[in-house]
Order: structure tokens, then sequence, then C-alpha cells
């Protein structure tokens, strides 16, 4: 093999599919990508193991070739070249040569035949597709509240529920739950399946604003996405996501609208005082009053008021205020609304203009 | 635990060693079996049959087919070649007619119940180190050191009908050394002038500490005795064994040892295990295998339920076809004794060892141990509530 390629289109495959290469790796050849080229492209692929990105440039081959190097010294050794430098890979008796100018560098290569690559399951159950900046979109208000490496797997990724018209997409880690659904435009069999934490995030990362269309094929044991030259295959959660329709509580009678920003702020500014490791903050609820009260293991305190329209029950409710921060980070609308029904039940909060959102929050006692 | 200041006046530390003790417990039952080979091992099935003339039939070592270990032998099984922890298959090759009892371990923790109670009553000061062995500290007691070792003896005696074997050393380490120079029944004093002569001439791996890997170690280093390892160059050991574990050998040849007797001790972590009939393969034997572990998780919660534990760190050990062993644990946010926790966090342990062999042994262990309640107070300060799903 050798090709000619110039670095800036060699490095856009290169780092996106070098984020799931596993740093500690069981097998060695996992920390390696699969480098193909064929009919005036070159394509790149890393897997491990539970997801695989591959993703093709066109570029002009000599013929075809396929080979494994390590992910990370060629991301590092393009990195490192000077912008636009023509790159020339060369295949030599299991080693990569690699020249850019005055520059030579010789990898260790594996076979390609030994890459364990992951086959696409014949059997897709259900095709979207929808512009990649919604999807993205959609994702990045939810994923926030997924769990990380709980024991009770399951929680550990996204559930994307797919019900005649309407997506459903929930996260929880057993403390909050985060969900959004968008209208289909047609309608399809109910169909869920929950994806991977990290194939969530890399989603996020590989999806760009555009409203190019993003292709999900959905399998009982796959997940595959296609979009911009990227084709991501992921396997799925096996198990089975809590009823999230349990926890949505649609009767809170004691509400009331807010600007989030202010509200975020004040939150930050008062999570500055709260326990270093609980978090706690107290919502205090008035007559046309918001105090946000913190203290800490030291006895300091702070104390923030906010002017609010609210008629309702007095009340005084603890919260991780994480929870509530992340939740005012992750939507974009200037409104939101928080609803109670007393101090031991949940926190409902959505936004005015989306009645697609819900973000259900649990008190902490304090 | 807080090193001594290196002022102090010489301490008077005992180690009890209770004479093969599970072994004398049955003697206890079976007086007819004193002075015969008897090993303790079996499983409930080689338990004594009452005949109709009321005398006992005993299963001998020739019938046994299966897995066991020997826990105990008696002095007369010893002379055979027959040690504790070897396979009782093993065992019934070289003591053909030796008597095998099944271990009881309800009769075992009664007797050392009352032997330590016995040696509380004259010497409070006790660590305990298992079902037959404790450290005493007798430093604040007024009575000669001879005469008290005798009368705790003879106290141990009096309330289990079994023999102990007993030193009293400056420290720890040479008391549990010294217990072993007179065994059975033995009384052993040892002061730092004695080292040379008693402790120095002993094989390395005497020393509590030192191991089978690291004696091994040692001895390609022309290193057999405890006096040879005093002598060696530190530098050397230094080389081999890493700066703390040397410095640690060097004191231990040279009879120094600091560690205070610890007398209530919390326990570090809660584990049980089982070694299966035969090797279970992952897939065929899977309905076995998921018995197995749930049963073992059953009986670890119940373990820490009984303890009034719980913890946050739970483990397995798995041990192959071919005796190699892996463990993996994983650490939990917050204590449980729930048996349901300790079986979801075995399950996410086990997938992450590769199953390329069938399976000899599993275990579970829960550490990272808090008493049952201090996690609860914890909680009920800062109590999230978890979503009603």
């Amino acid at each position: 093999m050798k090709i000619n390629i110039n670095r800036d289109t060699l490095l856009k495959p290169l780092s996106a599919v070098n984020g799931i290469v596993e740093r500690r790796h069981t097998l060695p050849i996992l920390s390696n990508l699969l480098l193909e080229g064929s009919n005036g492209q070159v394509s790149l692929t890393a897997t491990d193991l539970e997801m695989q990105i591959s993703m093709s440039v066109p570029n002009e081959t000599g013929d075809s070739f396929a080979t494994t190097v390590s992910a990370k010294k060629l991301l590092d050794i393009c990195r490192s070249l000077p912008d636009s430098s023509e790159i020339k890979l060369a295949d030599q008796d299991s080693r990569l040569q690699i020249s850019a100018g005055r520059s030579k560098f010789n990898l260790q290569t594996l076979p390609s035949a030994d890459y364990p690559t992951m086959t696409r399951t014949p059997n897709t159950q259900l095709t979207l597709r929808m512009p990649q900046n919604a999807f993205r979109q959609l994702l990045r208000q939810v994923e926030f509240a997924m769990a990380q490496q709980d024991i009770r797997y399951y929680l550990n990724g996204l559930l994307l529920e797919i019900n005649a018209e309407k997506l459903h997409i929930v996260g929880t880690d057993g403390h909050r739950l985060s969900y959004i659904s968008c209208d289909l435009g047609q309608s399809f069999e109910k169909q869920e399946v929950i994806l991977p934490r990290k194939t969530v995030t890399e989603l996020i990362k590989l999806m760009d604003d555009s409203e190019e269309e993003v292709l999900i094929e959905i399998s009982s044991n796959q997940a595959n996405f296609t979009f911009n030259n990227i084709r991501l295959i992921s396997k799925v959660i096996d198990g089975k996501f809590p009823d999230y329709n349990r926890v949505i509580p649609t009767g809170h009678q004691n509400k009331f609208e807010i600007n989030r920003v202010m509200v975020l702020q004040a939150m930050q500014r008062a999570s500055i005082l709260s326990n270093e490791k609980y978090r706690g903050i107290r919502m205090v609820l008035g007559a046309n009053s918001l105090r946000l009260i913190s203290s800490n293991s030291e006895q300091e305190e702070a104390e923030e008021e906010l002017e609010i329209n609210y008629t309702g029950d007095p009340l005084d409710v603890g919260f991780n205020v994480t929870y509530l921060i992340d939740v005012l980070n992750n939507i974009q609308n200037e409104k939101v609304e928080f609803a109670f029904a007393d101090a031991n039940s949940s926190c409902l909060v959505t936004v005015p203009d989306n009645q697609n959102y819900r973000y259900v929050v649990m008190p902490m006692r304090i | 635990m807080e090193p001594l200041p290196a002022n102090h006046s010489p301490r008077r530390i005992a180690h009890l060693d209770m004479d093969m003790f599970f072994a004398g417990v049955e003697l206890l039952r079976y007086p007819e079996l004193r002075g015969l080979p008897m090993v303790v091992g079996g499983r409930s099935i080689d338990a004594p049959r009452v005949l109709p003339d009321g005398t006992r039939s005993f299963a001998k070592l020739r019938n046994y087919v299966g897995r066991g270990v020997v826990t105990t032998s008696t002095y007369e099984a010893r002379a055979l070649g027959v040690f504790s922890a070897m396979g009782v298959m093993k065992a019934a090759k070289l003591a053909l007619d030796a008597v095998l009892l099944p271990a009881d371990f309800n009769a075992y923790r009664h007797y050392s119940l009352l032997f330590k109670q016995a040696v509380s009553i004259i010497a409070p000061e006790i660590e305990d180190r298992g079902i037959d062995e404790i450290y005493i500290d007798l430093t604040q007691h007024a009575e000669e050191t001879h005469a008290l070792a005798a009368r705790i003896k003879q106290a141990v005696f009096e309330a289990t009908g079994l023999r102990c074997s007993i030193a009293v050393a400056p420290n720890k380490l040479l008391a549990k050394i010294g217990s072993d120079l007179d065994k059975p029944d033995g009384l052993t004093i040892l002061a730092p002038e004695d080292i040379p002569a008693r402790i120095w001439p002993l094989k390395a791996s005497k020393v509590n500490g030192i191991g089978p890997k690291a004696a091994q170690r040692l001895a390609s280093l022309g290193i057999e005795t405890i006096g040879q390892l005093a002598q060696a160059d530190p530098k050397v050991l230094l080389e081999h064994f890493g700066r703390s574990y040397a410095e640690w050998l060097i004191d231990a040849a040279n009879g120094r040892d600091n560690r205070p007797v610890v007398t209530r001790s919390e326990p570090k972590s809660v584990s049980r295990e089982t070694t299966f009939e035969r090797d279970l393969h992952v897939r065929q034997d899977r309905q076995l295998l998921t018995d197995a572990l749930t049963r073992l998780c059953d009986r670890v919660a119940d373990d820490l339920k009984r303890k009034g534990y719980e913890g946050k760190t739970i483990g397995i050990k798995l041990r192959f076809q071919d005796f190699s062993t892996v463990t993996r644990d994983i650490t939990l946010p917050y204590v449980t004794q729930r048996p349901d926790d300790i079986l979801q966090a075995s399950r996410e342990c086990l997938k992450r060892v590769r199953m390329v062999q069938r399976l000899r042994l599993l275990g579970i262990r829960v550490g990272g141990l808090a008493p049952f309640g201090v996690g609860l107070e914890q909680r009920e300060a800062f109590q999230q509530a978890e979503l009603p799903f």
C-alpha cells in the first residue's frame, strides 16, 4: 500500500474515531485502529468491542489495503505535523512508514484480519431519519441525568423509546430523571433500547449543528447511526429500564415560573456554601418569595431571595443543588417552571414553551 | 496502629495457641479415638454412626472421595505426614486407616468462647486472632511471668479440657514464634537475649509474615534461617523486596516488633467461599453457579447481620481448574448488608473476569465495613430520596 493524504484530511477521521480507543486495553489490538483504503476513499475504524466508529474520507489510493496501527501514536504524529502537510503512508513488512516533509516515522502494525470489527446485525427493526442537530439537541437535554457506573447497569445509558408517532428519550440515576419527546411524523411499532453512556457522549461529540440527516437503525441488540461519513455501531444495554411514567408527576399544585438564568445564578452562589459532600440546599417558598438557603459543615451560611409569583402552600424542601444546576444549565429556554406537592415528594421542572420536556428531582432531607 | 514510644519498659506479650484445636474438641466427644490418627475435614455424611450395640462407627480416610481439605489432624496423623490444608484425598494416601470426622464449627466456636473467657478472667487485655489463638498483653500484670503463664494454661484446661501452648515474649512477633517451639502443651518464655540461641536457628518461614513466596526468594539469596536474615546485607534485601518489606524483614529477624495488642478490633471484611464438588463450566453449569452465588451472598449477608456490620466493597474470588485465582471488587456508593445488593455487585464483578476455564471455587467478600447504623445516621443527616419507580 502507498497513499498520499493531506494531514488535515486525515486528522478529522483520526480524531473522530480516537475517542473510544481503550487506554487500558485487555486486547493489545484494541489500542490500534483499522486503516483501510479502497475505491477512492480511506476509512478509519476504532472499537472498544461495545461500540465502533468508522469514518471515511475521499482520497485517491493506489490499491486496496488494510492494516492496524496504534491509534494514539498515529494521532499524536498527525497532530504535531505542520498544518496542510502532505503525508505519505506506506505499509511494508508489518511496519507502517509515515513520512511528511523531512519527518519519518516507522510504526508497528498488527494484521487487519485480527481486528475485532463489530458486524451489523442484519435484522434492523426500525429506521428513523432526522436532522442531526435536532437529534443532538434532544440528547443534550437529557444526557446529564444518566447514571455513571451504577450497579443498576441499565441506568448507565439513555432509554430510546419509539411508540406510535413519538420518540421518548429518558435518562435517570435514580435520584433525578430527565425526559424529552418529539413527534416523528409517522407511526412506528413500539420499540425500546438503552443506549450505553459512552455511545451517547460520542454521538453528542460527533454530530454537528447542521440540518444534515442522521440515519438511526435500531435492532434488539444494536443501534446504528450514520451521519457525516461516520458510521457508529453500538451494542445496546440488555436490561429493563424502569417505568419512567410512574415517577413523572402530573398533579403538583404548588408551582411558580421563574427566569432560568436568574435562578441558576442564585443557585450557583448559594451552592458555594453548601455541604461539600452532600451539596444540600433548601428551597423555602412563601407568598411571592423563594429563598435559597445553604450551610456547610463549618456553619457558614448563604441565603438568596428571589421575587416570584407564588400563591401556593408555604414549603421548605431540600435538594442536592447539583441536580438543579444541571437541569438549568442544560436547557436553553428563558423561563422554567417548578412544581411541588409537598416537602417529601418530587419536584417537577418544566419549560413553559416546550411541553415535551420534563425533569423530575427527588428531595434531600437536610 | 500507633507505634509505641522507643523508651517504654519491656512488654510482656503472650501468644496462646490451642493444640490441634478442632481435633481436640472432637476427642472430647469421642474419647475412644484418643491415640489414633484422626483428621477433621469431612462432610456431614462422614459423621460417626451409632451402632446397635451402642459403639460408634467412624468414617475412614480410605473411603473418602471428594475435594475437602484437612482442617486439623491429631499428632498421630501428623506423624504420618498429614497436615492441615492438605486435600483429604491426598491425606488418605498417607493414612488409609485414619479416622475422618466432619468439621463442626458450632462446637469449635463454643469451645473458642470458653477458652477466651477463661483467659480474660486472669488477663483481660486480649487480642482475638481467630478461633484458636489469642495474644495477651501481660505487661500490667504483677505476677511473675512463668507462674502467670502456667496459671492461664491451667485455667484454659479447666474450662475446656483442652491443652494449649503459650509463649511470653517482649512482643507479638516473638511470642508467636515462641508458642510453636514447645508444642503441644508448651510454655516458653523468651527474652531479647534468647534471640540468637533460640530464634536465629529457625527457618525464616517461621516468622509470621514470611510466606512461602518470600521464603523462596530469601532461599534463592542463600537465606534459610532467621539468623542468616538478621546478618543479611540490608542493601540486597532492599533491592529484592522493596523498602518497606525489607525494613520489616530486618526488624523481624532481630526480634523487633512494636505492634500493640489490639484488644477491640473491628472486622475488616466478611467472606464466604465454596469449593465445588466438581469443576463447573460457566455456561453448562450456569444454574449451579447461579445457585451457589446466591447462596454465598445470602450467607455473607447473614454473617453481616449477625455481626452487626454493613460494607461497601463487594468482592468476588474465583479459583479455576488450574488453581489460578482471581479477585475483583467493586465499591458501592453506600454501605449495605442486603443480599440483593451483594448479589448485584458480585455479578458486576463477575462480568470483569474472562472465564477461560472451569471454576473450582467461588467466594464472596464484603469489606469496607462500618457498624450497622453508622451509615444510616450519615444518611439521616442528608438523605437523598430515591425516585419511586
